[in-house]
């Protein structure tokens, strides 16, 4: 339980601790707050007086040897500081104040101020950054060069280009507050300048066509299903080491031509090849061989397929190929399955095309499906009259008369014998699964022959008579299937209700074939199939986004250069799942709906002066201009670009290359690779409506301003709507991109993506798991700011926001059916809740084996209450993990932190961290975990566990998490570290927000209204 | 002296110009003390006998660590070398281990998870491209990739060992005459394609100034600095670009190429086709075509022609084939391939070693890396690699260095800054190996 005593005995403390602030990692107390402590008297003039009469002179006596611009001891400059403290030098005015009053500096050994000296001294320092705070801080407008990812999203945006050309661009930096989007860490290089370049040449070849010239679009289509092809490749097909393609006749490749409403070329892909070594596997053979024929070009292939935990990983049938959930391996060599996860098809071929976005057209269903038992079930004991198939080693086809519709249990009686597999049929359905090995019994007479009744499996059927096919191999050991009637309140009912209830999702991945498996990228999200009627499931995305072989023409290896189309039914967490049917797989690329395509007729605008060239041209370089600058072009930028135009043309080039050339100019051009706030004066000044369209833009969709922003900025209307535009954001699609940014960058989820576990110990921490773990404190954030919820759900939570993968990870997998969406569930656990429990955070702060208290305290104390610990000193050594101790990490960490040196700074980092030390390295809470988790906090508040630690944040610090909240949103808003104005300003609003709901739009609506963020 | 874009372009005509250009291209030209990279890659490991077999001497790795180390038979063409190159032990990937173990050759020169690889590509930057990146603007040719078969292979059999920034192969050639073809004779057609381009940028980045004059520029100070970086470097952009020009103008080194055989070719003698490829990265070097050249002399698992190498030289069992054996004769005989590459590497050192920079050899100036990818086959650990060269980038040579499990990314950072390259990483260095070979990280 809580400690009801801590809080009555400590709250007085507690709540000073609250009114106190905390800025850039330091305390400052309440009694030092500006507005109160100015005195009207004091003006600026004698400040800077007393600065140079006294100050200074002391600062020369006892600082300056040590901290000027040749030693700089601990990166500390005194020799720069002025009488009227700039707003810059703020943070290090508070840092001298401690560290005067604190004595620790002059250090020991040198001679030190008199008492006198240090009362003046610190009095004054007060008063001066009372009075600096209290001036306006001069502003100049802004610059900022755009984000990788805010650059990619513009391009997109502006162009209608979907393809990703942006990989070649470095990374951005990242500020110290954690942001990649801070203006003042942002470097910008040559060979950065170089690839923007680059970049803009690519998309334009990519948007703009050759209008007259008909595209050439590649199609095919492969049909699956028993004995679908009439006419069978003849030659037995081998696509390397351990492959598993379709049996020839059971697939047939076509290449039907789609229906367009313009002129097209048609691809046929080559069937002509000749190979010198591969065709046998990767043998080494080597000698010339011919081919000729498209199924040498085109596989159906089957990787993953054996030991399937129950039934097999794929069949086919007369109707398609089934296939069940896709599970995820390792895929590390040596470690599991190396090609792959189980059961996945892909098609492997040698042609695809190089540019343009495709299109992946699934043919597919639910099949209606039987559950499979789990194998050796022991069969019930039925009723006499239930229908049965009797004999069924001499007769294995009969009909059956079913005389009540409804759930049926399938028992299959056998005599001793091996485990087998048991094929079966009942009217258009197929399955197969596995018999467990029956022992004869050792007390068993020579003569009798015992038998034993499994539980095959569960089925619905209607009534009516139903053809029963059962094959087992030779069929000598199976007697007789009984098909026994299923109470749809039995447990075995809810269980068959709940499985058909479920509908499989089908994934479409896309990349290139490897001897020791495949790399393959996802096509979008997975797409849950409607029902048992086969429909049509459209994947698409641009081809070049997606790894390919790049392998040379006319490579003489026949295994070269093989790409890959990948098909799954998508795996959550291994419940029972009716399988995917698919029955065919259609190709088309590049694709195009209209020719030419959209992104060309973007940039060609329609225009009645399209014959007069120099007035189009004009036009088209307006209009264009003024979506990428995202605000009217002046007429001098107008008239540089139009002179690129012109010189083009003068030097007779094409009309379409003289206006790419001047597009190349507008794609390279800082008032599109940067937003700009012009500034005309040192006053604050008010954002221009364009200004605030890019700067709400950039903020919550981490991408150019939308026409509705730029109509309302043109009216300027957009100051007004301010309220309306931030709900429509936020419910936008777009939102998410500020998310991912926000979220990661906040919470340090990178943290989590370069952790690598341990697999031993954490076997449920797959690749695949973590790409869902990761997400989670992004989609529970959204959620609670998409239903405007309290900020207090990320200390705390009666929910938590996850998908089967995730859910299933917190053992709550029964609580959900909701596939790969994201939603809450009530978890009904006190050890879950909140962000602070999420495994994606625990997790990425740990080595991969044991949990990190110190990592963890540090996250907390920097990312969840704002009180940032100092960087460590120089020369630390890093913590030895093999030192030859028999030391648990968490006692060498405890060795570490006690040490003379070390202690200071791990009392503000260490106790945030203790409470954890029951979740283990994969961010679970364990029981077992027999560690006791006390913890005295850095204002003395002793917490037991992590729910202590909950409830003191709650409780007591509310507004420091709001606090930290509030500074990290306005750091990313902003695309800059705040002033200390600013954090003061936030740290006396987060008071006066205690007392209401906090609810997260409010608090985003108090950034966005806030004069940081509307004034430059 | 700073070139001068206006003068430049006017003196396009297609007059030769001379030698004092060559000095205005700024000191890392003119100087004649260029610091190149050369990566040597075989395949399928080296042979280190089954100790059982009693043939030690014949093993790869010097029986003796340190300056006292001793060549094995295998390396005995490297003795003469002694102070130019030292044997470097105990290295690995961290992914190699991780990963399907044929493809050591893939990531031999990259280090890429490719177990694990990022979406959206399958292998990363190789060090030869990072070298290029920073060495292609003092020279004619970013790099010259070569390996025994042309063209890129396929993804975990790879037919180069060079790939380029976004992780993608870049082809190998394996012809003589192409290679000396492209290397000293640009045909006239590609170099007035390649002059049109660099002199559209040039325009391009012309007209972006242009355009960013027009911007409104009322900021405070430090926002002004930012525009000025990107105005910066777009003027350094564009001082490189017509760096570029101008060496379409500037005549080549005149050079012996008599001893060249152009119509070597895979399909003859193994020796001597590898002679004339050395001969020819010598030539490259020497007439500083390029400072960054990598050659994959055989592939991995029985691809290509270069696995019926050992048999063409008597050893009577193809390559792949020789670095399975478990047999006494099956792996003295892997050896005997081992020491018919070690003269092969011999011959290239000794060449190098004859040609002059200023008032020293171009193998001083050259870091010369051959290695493999496997220790014996499949075994990705403990690479077997040489360094050589390099003595005026602070290398110190003749000791045979061990540490097991060091990252091979580290030596690779360790080369990067001793060519004073400074990046802070390469793929998963954690860091440079200061205390083996490396002077001067």
């Amino acid at each position: 339980m809580m400690c009801r005593d801590f809080l009555l005995r400590q709250w007085p403390a507690a709540l000073l601790v609250a009114i106190a602030a905390i800025c850039g990692g330091r305390w400052v107390s309440s009694e030092e707050k500006p507005a109160a402590a100015t005195s009207p008297d004091v003006t600026v003039t004698e400040i800077d007086k007393e600065f140079r009469d006294f100050v200074q002179p002391l600062f020369k006596q006892y600082c300056i040897r040590c901290h000027n611009a040749d030693q700089m001891k601990s990166g500390i400059r005194v020799d720069l500081l002025t009488g009227i403290p700039e707003d810059k030098h703020l943070f290090l005015w508070k840092d001298i104040l401690k560290q005067i009053s604190d004595g620790a500096m002059p250090p020991e050994d040198e001679p030190q101020f008199d008492e006198n000296h240090k009362k003046r001294l610190s009095g004054w320092i007060q008063r001066a950054m009372n009075s600096a705070m209290a001036r306006n801080t001069q502003r100049n407008g802004t610059i900022r060069r755009l984000t990788v990812s805010q650059y990619r999203n513009t391009l997109r945006d502006l162009l209608g280009l979907e393809e990703d050309l942006t990989e070649v661009l470095p990374p951005d930096a990242i500020s110290k507050d954690g942001f990649a989007n801070n203006g003042q860490s942002m470097v910008l290089s040559p060979l950065q300048v170089e690839s923007y370049f680059d970049i803009a040449q690519k998309s334009l070849d990519l948007c703009i066509v050759d209008e007259n010239k008909p595209p050439t679009i590649q199609t095919f289509r492969m049909d699956l299903g028993q004995g679908i092809n009439p006419t069978p490749c003849p030659d037995k097909l081998i696509l390397g080491a351990n492959n598993h393609l379709l049996n020839n006749a059971d697939f047939q490749v076509t290449e039907p031509q789609p229906s367009k409403p313009f002129p097209f070329t048609p691809f046929h892909m080559r069937t002509k090849y000749e190979f010198i070594e591969g065709y046998a596997g990767n043998d080494t053979v080597r000698g010339w061989r011919k081919y000729d024929s498209i199924y040498h070009s085109v596989f159906a292939c089957m990787r993953g397929n054996l030991g399937y935990p129950k039934g097999e990983a794929f069949q086919v049938v007369p109707t398609g190929l089934l296939l069940r959930p896709a599970i995820p391996s390792s895929e590390i060599f040596g470690q599991q399955s190396t090609y792959g996860p189980m059961a996945n098809f892909k098609i492997s071929l040698r042609e695809l095309p190089d540019t343009g976005n495709f299109r992946v057209t699934v043919k597919g269903a639910r099949y209606d499906d039987v559950l499979l038992l789990n194998p050796g079930t022991t069969a019930e004991k039925s009723e006499m009259d239930c229908p049965t198939v009797p004999n069924l080693a001499q007769t294995p086809s009969s009909t059956v008369q079913i005389l009540d519709a409804g759930i049926y249990a399938v028992d299959l009686y056998r005599e001793p014998g091996a485990g087998r597999n048991v094929e079966i049929q009942l009217g258009e359905r197929h399955t197969s699964g596995q018999l467990p090995e029956f022992k004869k019994p050792a007390d068993a007479k020579p003569d009798e022959v015992p038998e034993r009744g499994y539980a095959f499996m569960l089925v619905r059927l209607a009534a009516g008579p139903t053809p029963v096919t059962i094959r087992s191999g030779d069929n000598t050991g199976l007697r007789r299937a009984v098909f026994r009637k299923i109470a749809e309140n039995s447990d075995s009912g809810k269980q068959f209700l709940a499985f058909e209830s479920r509908t499989p999702s089908i994934g479409v991945y896309l990349g290139l074939r490897r001897d020791c498996g495949s790399t393959l990228t996802r096509v979008g999200e997975p797409q849950a199939v409607k029902g048992s009627e086969l429909r049509d499931y459209v994947f698409s995305g641009p081809i070049n986004d997606f790894p390919s072989p790049d392998v040379e023409l006319d490579n003489v290896n026949y295994l070269a250069g093989i790409r890959e189309i990948g098909v799954r039914s998508e795996y959550t967490d291994g419940r029972d799942m009716p399988r995917l049917l698919l029955r065919s797989i259609e190709f088309e690329g590049p694709y195009y709906s209209e020719w030419p395509p959209a992104t060309h007729r973007r940039i060609f605008i329609d225009s009645p002066n399209k014959n007069d060239s120099a007035l189009y041209a004009s036009e088209i370089l307006r209009s264009f201009a003024t979506r990428a600058f995202r605000r009217p072009v002046t007429d001098e930028e107008h008239e540089a670009i139009y002179a690129v135009w012109k010189r083009s043309t003068a030097e007779k080039l094409s009309f379409q290359q003289s206006v790419k050339d001047a597009l190349l100019v507008i794609l390279t051009s800082p008032q599109f690779l940067f937003v700009i706030e012009n500034s005309s004066t040192p006053e604050p000044e008010d954002l221009d409506d364009f200004e605030l369209a890019s700067k709400l833009s950039y903020f919550l969709w981490n991408s150019s301003p939308d026409s509705t922003l730029l109509d309302l900025a043109r009216k300027q209307q957009l100051h007004a709507t301010l309220d309306d535009q931030m709900e429509r954001m936020i419910r936008d699609p777009r939102f998410e991109q500020f998310m991912r940014e926000f979220g990661s960058q906040w919470l340090s989820l990178d943290k989590f993506d370069v952790v690598s576990f341990d697999s031993r110990r954490f076997p449920r921490l797959t690749r695949d798991a973590k790409l869902h773990l990761r997400q989670e404190p992004i989609r529970f954030l959204t959620y609670l700011i998409q239903q405007n919820l309290s900020l207090r759900n990320i200390i705390h939570s009666d929910f938590i926001v996850a998908d089967e993968v995730v859910a299933t990870y917190y053992n709550l997998g029964d609580r959900t059916e909701s596939g790969f969406k994201f939603v809450p569930i009530r978890h009904e656990n006190e050890h879950l809740g909140g962000i602070l429990a999420q495994a994606g955070i625990l997790a990425g702060l740990s080595d991969g084996r044991e949990p990190n208290p110190i990592k963890r305290g540090a996250w907390v104390a920097r990312k969840f209450v704002a009180e940032p610990p100092d960087d460590p000193p120089p020369n630390v050594p890093r913590l030895k993990e093999d030192d030859g101790s028999n030391l648990s990490l968490r006692e060498k960490l405890e060795r570490h932190r006690n040490q003379e040196g070390c202690v200071k700074c791990h009392t503000g980092i260490d106790p945030w961290g203790l409470p954890f030390e029951q979740y283990d390295a994969g961010g679970l809470f364990k029981s077992d975990r027999k560690i006791d988790a006390p913890s005295k906090l850095p204002d003395g508040t002793e917490v037991r566990d992590l729910n202590n630690l909950k409830r003191y944040l709650a409780e007591q610090r509310i507004d420091q998490v709001t606090f930290s909240f509030l500074k990290h949103l306005s750091c990313y808003a902003l695309g800059r570290s705040l002033t200390y104005n600013e954090l003061v300003f936030l740290q006396k609003e987060c008071i006066k927000l205690r007392s209401s709901e906090l609810r997260m739009q409010d608090l985003i609506r108090f950034v966005i209204k806030s004069d940081m963020f509307l004034k430059k | 002296m700073k070139l001068d874009r206006r003068s430049v372009l006017k003196g396009l005509a297609g007059v030769t110009l001379s030698l004092p250009l060559l000095e205005a291209m700024g000191e890392e030209v003119a100087g004649k003390t260029p610091r190149r990279f050369c990566a040597l890659y075989t395949a399928n490991g080296m042979s280190l006998p089954n100790p059982k077999h009693g043939v030690g001497e014949w093993s790869w790795f010097p029986q003796k660590e340190g300056r006292e180390f001793e060549f094995g038979k295998s390396t005995q063409p490297l003795q003469p070398f002694r102070q130019h190159v030292s044997f470097l032990g105990g290295l690995q990937h961290p992914n190699g281990i991780k990963a399907d173990p044929h493809m050591c050759s893939d990531m031999w020169l990259t280090g890429a998870p490719l177990h694990d690889p990022k979406p959206g590509a399958f292998n990363s930057v190789a060090l030869d491209q990072v070298v290029a990146q920073h060495t292609k603007k003092y020279c004619r040719q970013p790099s010259l990739v070569l390996s025994i078969d042309a063209g890129v292979g396929f993804l975990s059999r790879t037919g180069t060992i060079s790939y380029n920034i976004e992780g993608k192969p870049v082809p190998a050639e394996n012809n003589p005459r192409r290679v000396f073809d492209r290397m000293f004779r640009g045909d006239r057609a590609s170099l007035a394609t390649q002059r049109e381009q660099l002199q559209k940028r040039v325009k391009l980045v012309d007209a972006v100034q242009e355009s960013a004059k027009s911007l409104n520029r009322r900021l405070g100070k430090s926002d002004n600095e930012r525009i000025d970086q990107y105005l910066t470097s777009l003027n350094e952009i564009e001082s490189r670009l017509v760096a570029s020009e101008k060496w379409i103008d500037i005549p080549i080194k005149s050079q012996d190429y008599s001893h060249l055989n152009l119509d070597a070719t895979t399909e003859g003698e193994p020796a001597e086709y590898y002679r004339n490829m050395f001969d020819l990265i010598s030539l490259v070097f020497d007439a500083d075509i390029t400072r960054s050249v990598a050659f994959m002399l055989n592939r991995e698992d029985g691809m290509g022609i270069s696995d019926t190498f050992p048999v063409k030289l008597g050893l009577n069992r193809t390559h792949h084939n020789l670095s399975h054996a478990e047999d006494k004769d099956g792996q003295l005989a892997f050896a005997k391939y081992d020491l018919f590459l070690s003269e092969q590497i011999a011959y290239f050192l000794n060449r190098l070693n004859q040609y002059q920079d200023l008032g020293s050899s171009v193998l001083d100036n050259t870091i010369v890396l051959f290695g493999s990818g496997a220790s014996t086959t499949h075994n990705p650990t403990n690479l077997p690699t040489l360094v050589a060269g390099g003595s005026n980038m602070g290398l110190k040579h003749g000791t045979y260095w061990r540490k097991d499990r060091t990252p091979m990314s580290n030596v690779y950072l360790s080369i990067l800054r001793s060519m004073g390259i400074e990046e802070a990483s390469f793929g998963d260095s954690t860091g440079t190996v200061s205390d083996s070979i490396f002077t001067k990280v």
